[in-house]
Formats: C-alpha cells, structure tokens, sequence
C-alpha cells in the first residue's frame, strides 16, 4: 500500500512539473532560512555551556548609584571573591579575571605582536571553569608569578610547536617580563562569553590589593551543589556592613548604609548564573561581545514565519491542483477507497515533497553558510547538522512539516462527493475558499511586517550614521599605542603633525566610542565628602588640543590655554555633569575628588562647559563627564584631510618604524570605531533585509502558482468575456482584484503588529528616530506592488490568449 | 461589402499529416444578408463560423472584415468589434458559470458603458422576451440545456449588434420555440442586422435568404433561397 503511494506521488510530482517546482522550491527555501536560523539560534543557547559545573558558576554584579550617577557593573572589588569564600560554606570556590586594557605585546622572535586575547586570572580558574589540558597541571599552572598558560594556537604561533611547556614569552611591560608557560590549553570554544589564547598568573598585576571600594575584577564563584543563588544574594547586606563600610567610612564621611540609601545613592551586589551572560548581561564591562535574549526571540519567530509562509504555499499550491486531482479521488472513491486512506495517501506524497525540498535546502544551506555567517556574525559549520540531535530534528522536520502542510489539502481533497467530482463540479468550491484567502493573508501579513521592520532598522542606522553626536568622527585618524614610543611620543606626534595632509594632532588616550580606555573618579561639591555632596563621573586626561581637535563646542567659558598657569587644576564639564550640579552657573565653581594611594583631596576650578557629546553608544544617555589638562599618551590623534590616505598612512608607518622598530604599527579611523558600536544593529539590519527578501520570493513564489491556476480555472470565462468586448484591462483587473484585496486586508492587519514590534526594538536607544506614516505606506504599496506583478502576468497571458482556444477546452 | 474571405485553408497537423478543417472556402457577404450554414456534422461548420467571428485564426488565404484585412487588426480593434459590432450565439452556450441569468445578459452592457438604469430596463426586457423572468436570479448550472441556450440568445442580442453569429441556436429547442428564435431573427433580419448562422434544421435554414453547404471543411454548393 505504502509503495503504492509513493509511486503515486512521485508521478504525480512529475506530471505537474511547474506546479512541482514552485511547491518544492518554496519550500527548500523555506526549509534553508529555518535551518540556518535554528542552527543560529542552537549556537545562541549554547554558550558556555561546555563548562562541566556550568549550572553552578555565577557572575559577581556590581549595582551602583552614587550622586546620580548609575553604574552597572559587571565587576567587583578585588577581596570580594575570597572574603565570600572564607565567610560562606556554599561558596565552593572563586576565580577572579582582570583584564585591564584589553592586549599585550608579546615578542615572537625579534618583533613584538599586540596579542588581544590576553587576561590575568587566579589559579582556581580551572577548579571553576572546564579548560582541558593538553599538557601540564590545572593544580599549579598559575599558582606562582611569571607564569602563563597558553592555547594551542598560541603554542603553535609562537614556538611552532604543542609542546611549549618551560618555554619563556617575553611580555612589553616596564620590566620586560619573561613569562614561563606552565600548561597548554585547548583552544577555548566560540560559543563562551571569554576567549583567551593567553592566561597570565594574577601575582603579575598590579594593584592596591584589598580595597573593597574599587570595581575591578571580573570575579565567579562556583556554588555548592543544590545552592539557591537567589537566596544566597540576601548575604551581600552583611558583607557590605562587615568589610565595605568601615572602608568607606575611612574615606567619605559614610555612616550607615542607611543614610547612604537615603540619599539616593545605592550600592548592591548580586549573582548572576553564568549561563545567563551571553544573552542577558548587558553591563560594562564584559569580556566579550555578547548577544541578546531579544535577537534569539526575533530570529526565532523569523525562522517560524517563514517556514509557516512555506507550508502555507504547499498548502496553496496543493489545494489548487485539487480538482486535477479531482477525477482521480472520484475513481478512487467509488473504487472503494476510504477517507482514511486517502488522507494517509495525500499525507505521504506531501512527506515526500518536504523531503525532496529538505534535501534541496541542505544544499542552499550549503551554498549560504558562509554569506550567512558574513551577515550574523558567526563561525557556524555545516557538520554542525551532524550532531546525532540535529540530525534527529532535520528527519523530524519533512515529517512535521509535510503533516502541517499536507494535512488541510489531504482533508480538502478526500471529502469530495465522488458524483461531484465525475461532474466536474469542484474548482468552484476551492476558489471561493475563505481558507485560501486566509492563507494569503498571512503570507503577505509576514512580508509586510518584515518590510517595514527593514525599513524602521535601516532608517535608525542611517538617523545613527548622521546624528549629532557632539565631535568630529570623519578623517580622524587615531594611532593606537604610542605610549610605547616613551620620549619619543611628542616627537612622533609633531613630525606626524608637520606631514601634508595632517591638519591638527592631539594625544587621545580617552575616546567618545566605545570600548576605549575609561576612567571615573568620585567628586564632592564641597571639601569634606559625604553621601549627599559626593557623585561619580567620567575624568579624562586631555591636552589642550584635544577639545578643537576632535570638534568638541565649548559652551561656556574657554578651553584649556598656556596662557593660564594655573590650569593644571582647570576642569571643564560636560552639559549632563553642569545640570547634575545643579549651579546656575557652573564655570568659577569648585570640585574636589580624591587622587593617589593616599587618597588625597584635590580641588579643581570648572572654567568650561562642553556641549554634549555621546562618549558611548547612542543606546545610552550621555551621562556626565570632566576633562582636566594632562597628557594621556596612549593613542594619538590626527586630524587628516582626504587627499592620498594611503600614502600618508605609508610615511607614518615609516615615521613609526624608524622610532620603534620592533612594535606594531596599528591604527583606527574614528569614523570606522564608530561603525562598530553599531555593528549588531547592522547585522539586524541586513539579517531581517535578507530574510524579508526570501519571506516574500516565497510567498511570491505561491501568489505565482495561485494566480496560475486561477487563471486557467478561469480560461473559459475570461474567453467569454473577451467575445463580449472585455479589453486585456478589465480582464486583468479583474484577475489582480482579489489579490489586491487580500493584500490590503495583510496590510492592515500588518502596520499596527509592525509598529508594536519596532517601537519595542527603538526603545532600546536613548537617542532613535520616529516609524513616520510614510514607512507604512511604502512597505503596503511594496507588497501591493509586487502582488500585481507577480498576478497580472498570468492574467494579461490569459487575456491575451485566443478565445476559441479556451472556450474548445470545455 | 461586410466581410469577404478568399482562399482560407485551415488545418491541424496530426502525427505529421495535415488535416484540412476548411479548404479553399471563398465567400462573401453583404451587410443585411441572412445566411445558414449546413453540412453533417464534423464537416467545419463551427471551424467556419470561429474564423468569421475571428474566434479562431486560419492558415493561408485572406479575409477582410468592413474592407480591413483580419492580419492587420490589432486585439483592441477586435475587443471593440466583439463590444460594438458582433453577437456570439454558441453551440455549447458558453455561459459565465460564476453569474446568475441576469447578470450573464448584464455584461456586454457593462463593456459598453451603459448606464445602470438603462441596462435595467434593457435586460428586463430581454427577460420578458424571452419569457425566463422567473430564471434572473438563478445560475446557469441551474437550468435545463434549452433554457441555457435562450439565455445565450439574450446576451447575444442585448447590445443590438449588427452582426449575429449563431452557431445552432436552436438545437436544445423545442420546435415552438424554435419557431419564436427565428422568427426574431427574420424581424432583426428586417431591422438591417446582418445574420449568419448554423443549422441542422431544413426548415430553419429556409428562413435564411441564402444556404451554404459544407462538406469536410469545402463548401460544396451554395443556394439561394
Ligand atoms: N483543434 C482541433 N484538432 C483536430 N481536429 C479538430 C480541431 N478542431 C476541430 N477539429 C475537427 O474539425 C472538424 C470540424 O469541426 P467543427 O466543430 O467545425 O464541426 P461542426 O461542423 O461544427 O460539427 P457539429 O455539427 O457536430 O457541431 C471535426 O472533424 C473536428 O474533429
Ligand atoms: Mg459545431
């Protein structure tokens, strides 16, 4: 019986070649966009999950409200992760990872290589995180100073080898340190929220150890099996009241905690389950690049939509061809055949299409797993597929799949009266179908929202690229590193500056884009701070060029100037820290903060206020900001003018050998950094671009089919109209009517769901554009647009055909 | 002169051969003329009369409609033919199977542009005529084979065309009504309206001023009545 079918089908599938093609096509696309997005997603949910003890690991979070000022932070003070250990049995074990400015020069033969992927952390690392061995001792590996554990490409890159143990890595600090490798690592996974090629022992760094008022430290700590992490966070109070406060009272006229919060100042910790990073942590900083809960809910509804839109064109399609098939149900039926195994036949020819589109799709997979991974961002594979419960999911989907969309088709056409069908009474029934119009619409209700969705991101890219944003991102050209040049730094930036085609230059060890170097410092109004006068924000050391340089306006008061002695205590705020302050006229006013080891109070004289510029992502309100005169050497900034970049880039280079020979010559332009801030959102942008492209190729894809079939369901009337005097026009109109009409009615339904959707997604930055009318009228005269196209080709064919041919086909 | 064809061949190629469904047909027809067209069936009757009404496209030889040669008519000037000029009676009736009675005799006035009041009372009064006022409402998979065929009629004459092409339209008929159909015919006929049309009926055919007879796609004789 079952053989039976399957030749059945596939004869069937052969002697409707079009309708075949356009039904498996449709559906392999479909079937390709749900693949790559569910493997995108599995890739999301995956992170970090290799870790043994993953469930139990938990992140320290660090909330912290101080004069108006929020800070949430993603690290916590250095005695943190030991005091919790030492005071609470549930805390297994904690590891702390520093890594301080994000990368390191680290000598292969005679040169220096700037390597990123570097961080300092506690020999429990690998108590608490799974990093297999290839060779050495989690136990001591990082227990003494001077010692590094490597990843095996690291191994491979520096001593062309695995085996690296006892081999020395020359580190570019002040005293040349030679690290010993003590143990090689296999490299660390994608799918993790850190990626290190290099772990450095935490006795290397630093630090005035033991305050608890810093947040520096990335710390996790492993919990007892069977710990309630939720409960567990109630025991922060007592910390904060036992270690934190007795230091703060030290410093800042700080009671209780009490008056503290009073104040509307906050200070609280909490955990979060390591898991959760990846797609929830949004904090600063992180150690790595992490995504969001909301692109795995956008992404996933995507895929569903569009494998929906699939099977709603099989279904289509299927239903169409009905009365094709009329005749043969007919015979069957008074043949004896019953219902249930008619409908048993219909569900297994669609099984078989889904299948032949499966392995279509597996193919388009093929083909566009690198255009997509280009796109979103990732190194997925094809053999991911190959995990036994991929494989299990990819067989279950023809199934699923051909149930879903076989089903209404194989009900629709199993319940034809067998006298009904001999008469050929039965295209009537279909193309009045409210099902069919319903399908339609859904089709066209998901292009819409996707168009317009396109349109919204686009349209906030495009607002990103040209808002105000308070400096000058173009033609900015910032040489990173030049603090390694020593004494030669101001020589370099002056020869530099003397190039043609350099216009100004500035030492910019502080950049407005994020993931530069950052630096906040309490300040007090007046000079003995307490919880009421006392507020955090941004100190940036600048030169007095910094300023004119990159374009920032200066308001009120002047800029820094030689001509001003006494400008080594100047600060000039920006228009957020002006209003937080609350004077009416912020320049002449005083500040105090605390500087040095010893915590010294220094007070400084406001002589500017700076207009607004967004420092960080335009996602975030600008929150207050100082500058005060000094000289931050890190990077270099040069203001260029568009002649030969090239060339120019050429002669710096040179200029930069000849002064250091054995560092890395590396830059950025301002304008590109910029970009990267927005690089999610662009990955939005073109991912929701490409799918709502396929979404309606698809859907386009089934209104061709319909439109085809309902124009040969309608050769006979069009015939007879024609002979009446009806023009190639009014045929056409009356073709295109009905799809016109279904497609306004998607588009209805469409503009509020869309609307909903993309103000959710706006509200995500502080600073973002408006969803005008206009956008709504263009995504439904698309979508109209290119109904008409697709319909009225086969309605001017028909109109245009021969009557008497139509009408002898009676 | 109406319509003159000279020389038209018309054939299929079956398996290689052709087949001739009208050979070497020359004919001509003034305007006011009431012509039948006779021959057994399969003969080319309807063949000829799709060609007439440039239904249907022929193979060689040429034939001018109102002194323009068919090849040269564009699919505008046809529509406005089929709009203004001609009247299809089919042999299989070729009703809109999607409108009910009214509406099939409705819509060539829709393509003319009439207005609504007027189409009213036009189709009311080809309901009455054709005594099937009781019918307006019903669908044509809702009548019997004669009752169909009236309603073919009705459309074809509700735009008074100047040209009726009839292809058996009284074939579902009872004689009486038979009688009634073309004796409508005769008075249009009378009116200036030219007619050519099909039949298997001696005594139809007679109402006509001149006889043409078929024989495998030839004329075999012509006979003026
Ligand atoms: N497309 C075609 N292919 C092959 N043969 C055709 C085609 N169209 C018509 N014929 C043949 O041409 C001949 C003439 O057909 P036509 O319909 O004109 O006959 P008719 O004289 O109207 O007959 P009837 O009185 O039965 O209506 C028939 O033998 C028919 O089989
Ligand atoms: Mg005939």
């Amino acid at each position: 019986m079952f053989k039976n079918y399957i030749i059945v089908a596939w004869r069937n599938l052969l002697k409707n070649k079009t309708f075949s093609l356009l039904n498996i096509v449709g559906l392999a696309v479909g079937l390709a966009c749900f693949i790559l997005i569910t493997m995108y997603v599995m890739d999301e949910l995956s992170y970090d999950k290799h870790n043994e003890k993953a469930e139990r690991i938990y992140r320290i979070n660090s909330d912290i409200r101080f004069g108006g000022n929020d800070l949430r932070l993603a690290v916590c003070s250095d005695p943190m992760g030991a005091t919790l250990k030492k005071d609470y049995p549930q805390v297994e074990q904690f590891v702390r990872i520093y890594n301080s400015n994000g990368s390191k020069m680290l000598k292969k033969g005679t040169a220096f290589i700037e390597e990123t992927k570097v961080a300092h952390a506690d020999s429990t690392i690998f108590d608490v995180f799974t990093l297999p061995m290839i060779a050495g001792n989690p136990k001591t590996a990082l227990s003494e100073p001077n010692t590094v554990v490597i990843s095996k490409s690291a191994a491979e890159k520096y001593f062309g080898t695995v085996d690296a143990i006892g081999k020395g890595i020359e580190v570019n600090d002040e005293q040349h340190t030679v690290y010993k490798v003590t143990a090689v690592i296999k490299d660390m996974p994608q799918n993790a929220h850190f990626n290190y090629d290099f772990i450095f022992s935490m006795d290397n760094v630093e630090y005035g150890w033991g305050n608890f008022l810093s947040h520096n430290f990335q710390t996790y700590v492993l919990l007892q099996p069977g710990t309630d992490y939720k409960a567990f966070n109630k025991n922060f109070k007592q910390v904060i009241d036992k270690y934190i406060l007795p230091q703060a009272k030290q410093l800042m006229q700080i009671n209780s905690m009490e008056d503290f919060a009073r104040t509307g100042n906050k200070l609280e910790y909490s955990l979060m389950p390591m898991l959760d990073i990846h797609l929830y942590s949004d904090r600063f900083p992180e150690l790595g690049v992490n995504s969001s809960i909301q692109y795995v809910y956008i992404f996933s509804a995507v895929a569903l939509f569009i494998l929906l839109i699939a099977c709603v064109n099989f279904m289509n399609l299927s239903t169409a061809r009905s009365s094709n098939r009329a005749k043969e149900v007919g015979i069957r039926k008074v043949l004896g055949t019953g219902k249930k195994l008619l409908i048993g036949q219909f569900l297994t020819e669609s099984t078989l299409m889904v299948f032949i589109g499966l392995l279509i799709a597996i193919g388009l997979v093929w083909l566009s797993i690198g255009y997509f991974n280009n796109i979103a961002g990732k190194t997925l594979g094809i053999t991911m597929l190959l995990k036994p419960g991929y494989l299990l999911f990819l067989l279950l989907i023809p199934v699923v799949t051909g149930v879903l969309a076989g089903l209404y088709p194989a009900f629709f056409l199993s319940s034809f009266q067998p006298i009904a069908v001999l008469k050929g009474r039965t295209g009537k029934a279909f193309s009045r179908s409210n099902f069919r119009s319903a399908l339609v619409i859904f089709q066209f209700f998901t292009s819409i929202v996707l168009i317009i969705s396109t349109i919204v991101v686009f349209k906030q890219l495009n607002f990103i690229q040209n808002a105000k944003i308070g400096f000058n991102k173009d033609q900015m050209l910032i040489v990173n590193g030049t603090w390694a040049l020593n004494n030669n730094a101001d020589a370099f930036r002056n020869e530099v500056a003397k190039m043609s085609g350099v216009k100004a230059s500035s030492f910019a060890g502080y950049l407005p884009v994020s993931n530069s170097s950052r630096n906040d410092n309490t300040f007090s109004t007046e000079a003995v701070m307490n919880e009421k006068n006392g507020f955090n924000m941004q100190v940036w050391n600048v030169d007095y060029d910094y300023i004119p340089v990159m374009g920032m306006e200066v308001l009120k008061g002047r800029n820094f100037s030689k001509e001003y002695g006494s400008d080594s205590t100047a600060l000039i705020i920006n228009e957020t820290a002006a209003k937080m302050l609350g004077f009416d006229d912020p320049v002449g006013k005083k500040l105090y903060t605390l500087v040095g080891n010893d915590n010294e109070l220094v007070s400084y004289t406001i002589v500017a206020v700076v207009k607004n510029f967004n420092y960080e992502s335009l996602r975030k309100n600008v929150g207050p900001l100082s500058m005060r005169l000094g000289y931050n050497k890190w990077a270099t900034a040069f203001k260029v003018s568009a002649t030969d970049v090239t060339a120019l880039l050429k002669n710096i280079e040179t200029k930069w050998k000849s002064m250091a020979p054995d560092m890395p010559f590396s830059y950025q332009f301002l304008d590109d950094s910029f970009d990267n801030m927005y690089r999610a959102e662009q990955r939005i942008g073109k991912v929701a671009l490409s799918f709502a492209l396929l979404a309606i190729f698809i859907a386009c894809l089934g209104l061709f089919g319909l439109a085809a079939y309902m124009a040969e369901q309608r050769t006979k009337e069009i015939g007879v109209r024609k002979v009446l005097g009806a023009s190639v026009t009014s045929i056409t109109t009356l073709l295109s009517k009905d799809f016109v009409k279904l497609v306004c009615i998607a588009s209805l339904i469409a503009f509020p769901v869309a609307w909903w959707a993309m103000s959710t997604w706006l509200r995500d930055f502080a600073y973002r554009v408006s969803i005008s009318w206009w956008v709504f009228g263009l995504a439904g005269f698309v979508a109209l647009l290119i109904a008409v196209l697709t319909v009225s080709s086969h309605a001017i064919k028909a109109a245009l055909t021969n009557p008497v041919k139509s009408l002898r086909n009676e | 002169m109406l319509l003159e064809l000279k020389n038209i061949f018309k054939w299929v190629t079956v398996g290689g051969n052709r087949v001739f469904l009208l050979k070497d047909v020359n004919l001509q027809v003034q305007e006011g003329e009431f012509i039948s067209i006779m021959g057994p069936s399969g003969s080319g009757k309807s063949t000829m009369l799709n060609v007439i009404g440039m239904l249907d496209g022929f193979d060689e030889g040429e034939y001018n409609f109102l002194h323009e040669s068919v090849h040269k008519l564009k699919e505008k000037q046809r529509a406005q033919l089929y709009k203004q000029y001609i009247g299809f009676v089919f042999q299989q009736y070729h009703l809109i199977d999607e409108l009910t009675v009214y509406e099939n005799i409705e819509t060539p006035l829709l393509y003319q542009d009439v207005k609504s009041s007027e189409r009213k009372a036009m189709v009311a009064d080809m309901l009455d005529r054709f005594n099937i006022v009781g019918k307006k409402d019903l669908f044509p998979a809702q009548l019997s084979g004669g009752q169909q065929q009236l309603v073919g009629i009705a459309r074809a004459l509700i735009a008074k065309p100047k040209l009726i092409l009839a292809d058996e339209p009284t074939g579902n008929l009872n004689s009486k009504q038979g009688e009634e159909i073309m004796d409508l015919f005769t008075q249009l006929n009378k009116e200036g309206v030219t007619i050519i049309q099909v039949t298997h009926s001696e005594k139809n055919a007679a109402y006509a001023g001149r006889t043409i007879h078929l024989l495998d796609g030839r004329i075999e004789q012509q006979v003026t009545n």
